[in-house]
Protein backbone atom coordinates (compact mmCIF):
# COMPACT_ATOMS: atom_id res chain seq x y z
CA UNK A 1 0.00 0.00 0.00
CA UNK A 2 3.05 2.11 1.32
CA UNK A 3 4.67 1.47 -2.19
CA UNK A 4 1.60 2.14 -4.24
CA UNK A 5 1.35 5.43 -2.66
CA UNK A 6 5.05 6.26 -3.22
CA UNK A 7 5.02 5.30 -6.89
CA UNK A 8 1.62 7.69 -7.32
CA UNK A 9 3.68 10.50 -6.02
CA UNK A 10 6.50 10.01 -7.48
CA UNK A 11 4.29 9.76 -11.03
CA UNK A 12 2.50 13.03 -9.73
CA UNK A 13 5.86 15.19 -9.63
CA UNK A 14 6.06 18.33 -11.17
CA UNK A 15 7.78 18.28 -14.30
CA UNK A 16 10.45 20.14 -16.10
CA UNK A 17 12.05 23.74 -15.29
CA UNK A 18 8.33 24.87 -12.97
CA UNK A 19 8.96 22.37 -10.29
CA UNK A 20 10.36 24.73 -8.17
CA UNK A 21 7.49 26.93 -8.74
CA UNK A 22 5.18 24.45 -8.28
CA UNK A 23 6.88 23.60 -4.76
CA UNK A 24 6.65 27.00 -3.85
CA UNK A 25 3.41 27.21 -3.78
CA UNK A 26 2.70 24.40 -1.99
CA UNK A 27 2.16 24.39 1.38
CA UNK A 28 4.56 22.60 3.89
CA UNK A 29 2.47 19.57 3.72
CA UNK A 30 2.46 19.06 0.07
CA UNK A 31 6.34 19.84 0.16
CA UNK A 32 6.39 16.93 2.55
CA UNK A 33 5.11 14.46 0.53
CA UNK A 34 6.66 15.86 -2.49
CA UNK A 35 10.25 14.67 -0.96
CA UNK A 36 8.22 11.23 0.25
CA UNK A 37 7.35 10.60 -2.52
CA UNK A 38 11.25 10.58 -4.26
CA UNK A 39 11.78 14.54 -5.35
CA UNK A 40 14.46 15.55 -3.90
CA UNK A 41 14.41 19.44 -4.58
CA UNK A 42 11.25 19.56 -1.87
CA UNK A 43 13.74 19.28 0.13
CA UNK A 44 15.31 22.38 -0.51
CA UNK A 45 12.21 24.20 -0.16
CA UNK A 46 11.79 23.21 2.80
CA UNK A 47 15.28 24.43 4.03
CA UNK A 48 14.97 27.72 2.09
CA UNK A 49 11.60 28.33 4.23
CA UNK A 50 12.97 27.73 7.31
CA UNK A 51 16.34 28.18 7.68
CA UNK A 52 16.51 31.99 8.86
CA UNK A 53 12.98 31.57 11.04
CA UNK A 54 15.29 28.45 12.58
CA UNK A 55 18.46 30.52 12.82
CA UNK A 56 16.97 33.35 14.48
CA UNK A 57 14.53 31.33 17.01
CA UNK A 58 18.07 29.38 18.21
CA UNK A 59 20.20 32.63 17.97
CA UNK A 60 18.06 34.59 20.29
CA UNK A 61 18.02 31.27 22.54
CA UNK A 62 21.47 30.82 22.72
CA UNK A 63 23.15 34.16 21.86
CA UNK A 64 26.06 32.46 19.99
CA UNK A 65 25.63 33.04 16.08
CA UNK A 66 28.43 30.86 14.66
CA UNK A 67 26.68 27.42 17.49
CA UNK A 68 23.16 28.82 15.68
CA UNK A 69 24.17 28.10 12.28
CA UNK A 70 25.39 24.46 13.42
CA UNK A 71 22.07 23.70 15.33
CA UNK A 72 20.06 24.64 11.95
CA UNK A 73 22.32 22.60 9.80
CA UNK A 74 21.44 19.65 12.38
CA UNK A 75 17.93 20.20 12.79
CA UNK A 76 17.56 19.87 8.95
CA UNK A 77 20.03 16.74 8.62
CA UNK A 78 17.70 15.41 11.23
CA UNK A 79 14.35 16.55 9.12
CA UNK A 80 16.65 14.73 6.19
CA UNK A 81 16.83 11.09 7.96
CA UNK A 82 13.50 11.26 10.13
CA UNK A 83 10.79 12.70 7.40
CA UNK A 84 9.60 9.42 6.99
CA UNK A 85 8.64 8.94 10.62
CA UNK A 86 7.08 12.70 10.98
CA UNK A 87 3.24 12.49 11.52
CA UNK A 88 1.65 13.98 8.79
CA UNK A 89 -1.52 15.02 11.03
CA UNK A 90 0.89 17.50 12.54
CA UNK A 91 2.32 21.24 11.58
CA UNK A 92 5.66 20.41 9.32
CA UNK A 93 6.81 23.77 11.25
CA UNK A 94 6.36 23.04 14.87
CA UNK A 95 8.22 19.39 14.27
CA UNK A 96 11.05 21.38 13.06
CA UNK A 97 10.86 24.28 16.16
CA UNK A 98 10.34 21.10 18.65
CA UNK A 99 13.89 19.94 16.95
CA UNK A 100 15.01 23.09 16.96
CA UNK A 101 14.45 24.17 20.40
CA UNK A 102 15.69 20.42 22.03
CA UNK A 103 18.99 20.68 20.20
CA UNK A 104 19.07 24.26 21.58
CA UNK A 105 17.95 23.30 24.99
CA UNK A 106 20.91 20.50 24.96
CA UNK A 107 23.36 23.30 24.17
CA UNK A 108 22.41 25.50 27.03
CA UNK A 109 23.20 22.68 28.97
CA UNK A 110 26.23 21.57 27.69
CA UNK A 111 27.21 24.96 28.28
CA UNK A 112 26.52 25.28 32.09
CA UNK A 113 28.26 22.35 32.51
CA UNK A 114 31.30 23.63 31.11
CA UNK A 115 32.42 26.95 32.06
CA UNK A 116 35.18 27.07 29.12
CA UNK A 117 32.67 27.04 26.69
CA UNK A 118 30.16 29.67 28.18
CA UNK A 119 33.35 31.70 28.55
CA UNK A 120 33.65 31.80 25.20
CA UNK A 121 30.68 32.11 24.09
CA UNK A 122 30.57 35.45 26.33
CA UNK A 123 33.63 36.56 24.75
CA UNK A 124 32.38 35.51 21.43
CA UNK A 125 29.20 37.75 21.76
CA UNK A 126 31.39 41.11 22.85
CA UNK A 127 32.76 40.92 19.16
CA UNK A 128 30.58 42.94 17.85
CA UNK A 129 31.86 43.88 14.73
CA UNK A 130 30.73 40.34 13.00
CA UNK A 131 27.03 40.94 13.72
CA UNK A 132 24.62 42.72 11.37
CA UNK A 133 24.15 46.62 12.24
CA UNK A 134 20.40 46.61 10.90
CA UNK A 135 19.43 48.47 14.14
CA UNK A 136 20.78 51.53 12.93
CA UNK A 137 19.91 53.40 9.80
CA UNK A 138 23.10 54.74 8.07
CA UNK A 139 21.40 58.45 7.41
CA UNK A 140 21.48 58.87 11.40
CA UNK A 141 23.33 61.17 13.40
CA UNK A 142 26.45 59.29 14.82
CA UNK A 143 25.26 59.83 18.48
CA UNK A 144 21.82 58.69 17.71
CA UNK A 145 23.35 55.49 16.00
CA UNK A 146 25.47 55.10 19.09
CA UNK A 147 22.04 55.05 20.96
CA UNK A 148 20.16 52.73 18.59
CA UNK A 149 23.17 50.68 19.05
CA UNK A 150 23.26 50.45 22.72
CA UNK A 151 19.68 49.61 22.87
CA UNK A 152 19.88 46.88 20.78
CA UNK A 153 22.36 45.35 22.52
CA UNK A 154 20.36 46.16 26.28
CA UNK A 155 17.41 44.81 24.25
CA UNK A 156 19.80 41.48 23.67
CA UNK A 157 21.13 41.27 26.94
CA UNK A 158 17.94 41.41 28.70
CA UNK A 159 16.78 38.33 26.51
CA UNK A 160 19.59 36.55 27.94
CA UNK A 161 18.89 37.03 31.38
CA UNK A 162 15.74 35.61 31.34
CA UNK A 163 15.39 32.19 32.63
CA UNK A 164 15.99 29.58 29.73
CA UNK A 165 12.49 28.49 29.72
CA UNK A 166 10.69 31.31 30.09
CA UNK A 167 13.07 32.78 27.24
CA UNK A 168 12.20 30.27 24.94
CA UNK A 169 8.32 30.47 25.02
CA UNK A 170 8.63 34.69 24.63
CA UNK A 171 11.16 34.12 21.43
CA UNK A 172 8.16 31.39 20.16
CA UNK A 173 5.62 33.83 20.78
CA UNK A 174 7.16 37.65 20.20
CA UNK A 175 9.98 36.72 17.72
CA UNK A 176 8.46 33.71 15.65
CA UNK A 177 4.88 34.90 16.15
CA UNK A 178 3.73 30.76 17.67
CA UNK A 179 -0.04 30.66 19.27
CA UNK A 180 0.22 29.33 22.69
CA UNK A 181 -0.88 25.43 21.89
CA UNK A 182 1.62 25.91 19.06
CA UNK A 183 4.30 26.53 21.95
CA UNK A 184 2.67 24.25 24.08
CA UNK A 185 3.86 21.26 21.78
CA UNK A 186 6.64 22.37 20.93
CA UNK A 187 7.74 22.49 24.53
CA UNK A 188 6.01 19.77 25.59
CA UNK A 189 4.59 21.86 28.45
CA UNK A 190 0.58 22.43 28.84
CA UNK A 191 -1.24 25.84 27.70
CA UNK A 192 -1.64 27.20 31.37
CA UNK A 193 2.25 26.87 31.55
CA UNK A 194 3.02 28.48 28.60
CA UNK A 195 0.74 31.03 29.40
CA UNK A 196 2.33 31.50 32.93
CA UNK A 197 5.32 31.99 31.63
CA UNK A 198 4.79 34.20 28.64
CA UNK A 199 3.07 36.25 30.84
CA UNK A 200 6.37 36.19 33.54
CA UNK A 201 9.10 36.56 30.92
CA UNK A 202 6.93 40.15 29.63
CA UNK A 203 7.02 41.78 33.08
CA UNK A 204 10.57 40.58 33.26
CA UNK A 205 11.75 41.73 30.19
CA UNK A 206 9.76 45.05 30.36
CA UNK A 207 11.60 45.60 34.04
CA UNK A 208 15.27 44.74 32.89
CA UNK A 209 14.34 46.83 29.49
CA UNK A 210 12.47 50.11 31.16
CA UNK A 211 15.15 52.17 32.74
CA UNK A 212 16.84 51.98 29.22
CA UNK A 213 13.66 53.29 27.10
CA UNK A 214 12.68 56.04 29.58
CA UNK B 1 -11.77 45.45 37.86
CA UNK B 2 -9.31 45.47 40.69
CA UNK B 3 -5.29 45.61 39.98
CA UNK B 4 -4.66 42.31 40.20
CA UNK B 5 -7.46 41.01 38.07
CA UNK B 6 -6.08 43.03 35.16
CA UNK B 7 -2.44 42.07 35.41
CA UNK B 8 -3.53 38.26 35.34
CA UNK B 9 -5.38 39.26 32.28
CA UNK B 10 -2.98 41.25 30.47
CA UNK B 11 -1.36 38.63 28.64
CA UNK B 12 -4.66 37.78 27.08
CA UNK B 13 -5.43 41.54 26.83
CA UNK B 14 -2.31 42.42 24.59
CA UNK B 15 -2.23 39.14 22.60
CA UNK B 16 -5.80 40.86 22.13
CA UNK B 17 -7.42 37.55 22.76
CA UNK B 18 -10.12 38.70 25.66
CA UNK B 19 -13.83 38.39 24.98
CA UNK B 20 -15.14 42.02 24.14
CA UNK B 21 -16.83 42.59 27.58
CA UNK B 22 -13.61 41.43 29.62
CA UNK B 23 -12.04 43.74 26.71
CA UNK B 24 -13.94 46.87 27.70
CA UNK B 25 -13.24 46.62 31.45
CA UNK B 26 -9.78 46.31 31.17
CA UNK B 27 -9.86 49.28 28.87
CA UNK B 28 -11.79 51.23 31.44
CA UNK B 29 -9.37 50.30 34.55
CA UNK B 30 -6.46 51.53 32.28
CA UNK B 31 -8.26 54.84 32.35
CA UNK B 32 -8.61 54.90 36.32
CA UNK B 33 -5.05 52.98 37.44
CA UNK B 34 -2.69 55.35 36.35
CA UNK B 35 -0.46 52.36 37.45
CA UNK B 36 -1.72 49.34 35.70
CA UNK B 37 -1.66 52.02 32.50
CA UNK B 38 2.09 52.58 32.88
CA UNK B 39 2.49 49.27 32.98
CA UNK B 40 0.86 48.27 30.26
CA UNK B 41 2.90 50.74 28.45
CA UNK B 42 5.82 49.19 29.26
CA UNK B 43 4.81 45.64 28.54
CA UNK B 44 3.96 46.94 24.82
CA UNK B 45 7.01 49.44 24.18
CA UNK B 46 9.49 46.55 25.78
CA UNK B 47 7.66 44.25 23.29
CA UNK B 48 7.71 46.24 20.11
CA UNK B 49 11.63 46.68 20.73
CA UNK B 50 12.10 43.35 21.00
CA UNK B 51 10.08 42.67 18.06
CA UNK B 52 11.95 45.16 16.13
CA UNK B 53 15.37 43.38 16.57
CA UNK B 54 17.05 42.97 13.42
CA UNK B 55 16.75 39.11 12.00
CA UNK B 56 19.60 37.59 11.19
CA UNK B 57 20.40 35.70 7.93
CA UNK B 58 22.26 32.16 7.44
CA UNK B 59 25.93 33.07 6.27
CA UNK B 60 26.64 32.32 2.60
CA UNK B 61 28.36 28.70 3.00
CA UNK B 62 25.38 27.72 4.78
CA UNK B 63 24.06 25.71 2.19
CA UNK B 64 27.51 24.02 1.22
CA UNK B 65 28.26 23.26 4.63
CA UNK B 66 24.75 21.69 5.04
CA UNK B 67 24.53 19.55 1.47
CA UNK B 68 27.57 18.33 2.80
CA UNK B 69 26.56 17.18 6.22
CA UNK B 70 23.31 15.63 4.52
CA UNK B 71 25.41 13.85 2.02
CA UNK B 72 27.74 12.54 5.12
CA UNK B 73 24.50 11.76 6.84
CA UNK B 74 23.44 9.53 3.89
CA UNK B 75 26.63 8.03 3.88
CA UNK B 76 26.11 7.02 7.70
CA UNK B 77 22.86 5.85 6.95
CA UNK B 78 23.80 3.55 4.30
CA UNK B 79 26.84 2.14 6.22
CA UNK B 80 24.04 1.72 8.94
CA UNK B 81 21.93 -0.24 6.64
CA UNK B 82 24.48 -2.60 5.50
CA UNK B 83 25.97 -3.11 9.24
CA UNK B 84 21.98 -3.46 10.61
CA UNK B 85 21.52 -6.25 7.68
CA UNK B 86 24.84 -7.86 8.40
CA UNK B 87 24.21 -7.98 11.39
CA UNK B 88 20.55 -9.43 11.12
CA UNK B 89 21.80 -11.97 9.11
CA UNK B 90 24.86 -13.07 11.62
CA UNK B 91 21.69 -12.74 14.21
CA UNK B 92 19.62 -15.31 11.75
CA UNK B 93 22.12 -17.91 11.25
CA UNK B 94 22.95 -18.18 14.93
CA UNK B 95 19.64 -18.44 16.19
CA UNK B 96 18.82 -21.05 13.34
CA UNK B 97 21.99 -22.58 14.47
CA UNK B 98 20.80 -22.86 18.13
CA UNK B 99 17.58 -24.18 17.26
CA UNK B 100 19.01 -27.09 14.65
CA UNK B 101 21.20 -27.95 17.90
CA UNK B 102 18.19 -27.77 20.28
CA UNK B 103 15.71 -30.29 17.69
CA UNK B 104 18.81 -32.36 17.45
CA UNK B 105 19.93 -32.62 21.46
CA UNK B 106 15.85 -33.22 21.74
CA UNK B 107 15.89 -35.61 19.39
CA UNK B 108 18.40 -38.10 20.81
CA UNK B 109 17.08 -37.37 24.26
CA UNK B 110 13.96 -38.89 23.09
CA UNK B 111 15.71 -41.89 21.93
CA UNK B 112 17.83 -42.34 24.81
CA UNK B 113 15.38 -41.99 27.27
CA UNK B 114 11.92 -43.27 26.79
CA UNK B 115 8.76 -42.22 28.11
CA UNK B 116 7.65 -45.99 29.54
CA UNK B 117 10.56 -47.52 30.92
CA UNK B 118 10.72 -51.52 30.07
CA UNK B 119 13.77 -52.97 31.61
CA UNK B 120 14.73 -56.40 30.39
CA UNK B 121 14.64 -59.21 32.22
CA UNK B 122 17.67 -59.69 34.68
CA UNK B 123 19.61 -62.94 33.75
CA UNK B 124 22.37 -63.74 37.04
CA UNK B 125 23.96 -66.43 36.88
CA UNK B 126 24.74 -68.72 40.10
CA UNK B 127 26.87 -71.72 40.88
CA UNK B 128 24.54 -74.72 42.77
CA UNK B 129 26.17 -75.29 46.25
CA UNK B 130 25.41 -78.63 46.30
CA UNK B 131 28.66 -80.70 45.60
CA UNK B 132 28.05 -83.69 43.21
CA UNK B 133 29.42 -86.97 44.83
CA UNK B 134 32.79 -87.29 43.66
CA UNK B 135 33.30 -90.40 42.28
CA UNK B 136 36.73 -91.80 41.30
CA UNK B 137 39.95 -90.81 42.63
CA UNK B 138 39.72 -87.52 41.87
CA UNK B 139 40.09 -85.54 45.12
CA UNK B 140 42.76 -88.39 45.89
CA UNK B 141 44.80 -86.72 43.23
CA UNK B 142 44.66 -83.33 44.35
CA UNK B 143 45.70 -84.63 47.46
CA UNK B 144 48.67 -86.59 45.81
CA UNK B 145 50.36 -83.75 44.09
CA UNK B 146 50.96 -81.66 46.55
CA UNK B 147 51.72 -84.46 48.74
CA UNK B 148 55.03 -85.19 46.53
CA UNK B 149 53.73 -88.54 44.90
CA UNK B 150 55.29 -88.74 41.19
CA UNK B 151 53.65 -86.89 38.88
CA UNK B 152 52.96 -90.09 36.06
CA UNK B 153 51.01 -91.62 39.10
CA UNK B 154 48.43 -88.28 39.32
CA UNK B 155 48.35 -88.47 35.35
CA UNK B 156 47.40 -92.07 35.40
CA UNK B 157 44.90 -91.31 37.67
CA UNK B 158 43.56 -88.47 36.19
CA UNK B 159 42.94 -90.25 32.86
CA UNK B 160 40.78 -93.04 34.51
CA UNK B 161 39.23 -90.29 36.40
CA UNK B 162 36.17 -89.69 34.29
CA UNK B 163 35.73 -85.55 34.01
CA UNK B 164 33.92 -84.19 36.21
CA UNK B 165 32.24 -80.87 35.76
CA UNK B 166 30.30 -78.76 38.32
CA UNK B 167 27.16 -78.72 37.77
CA UNK B 168 25.87 -75.46 36.91
CA UNK B 169 21.96 -74.11 37.12
CA UNK B 170 20.76 -70.76 35.46
CA UNK B 171 18.25 -69.54 37.48
CA UNK B 172 16.73 -66.54 36.00
CA UNK B 173 15.11 -64.00 38.40
CA UNK B 174 13.20 -60.97 37.75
Amino acid sequence: MAIIARKQAVQAQPQGATVREQLRAMDDSGVVSAFLGGEERAFSELVDRYQTRLLNFIYRTIGDREKAEDLVQEVFVRVYRHLHRFDRSKKFSTWAYTIASNLAKNELRNRSRNPLVLFQTVQKNWQDDDRPLQFEDSTSRPDDMYRKRFLREIVEESVAKLPEHHRNVFILRELEGKSYEEIAEITDCNLGTVKSRLNRARNSFAEIVAPYME
Amino acid sequence: MDCREFREQHLSYVDDTLPGIELVRMQMHLTECPECSRHDATIRRSLMLFRSLPRIEPSPDFSQKLERKLRDARVADAAALHTGRTRRLGAAVTVSSALMLAYIGLSLRQVDTPQDIVLPPVVALAISTEVQPSSGPALEMIAAVPAGLPLWTAALYAEQTPVHFASIESTSAR
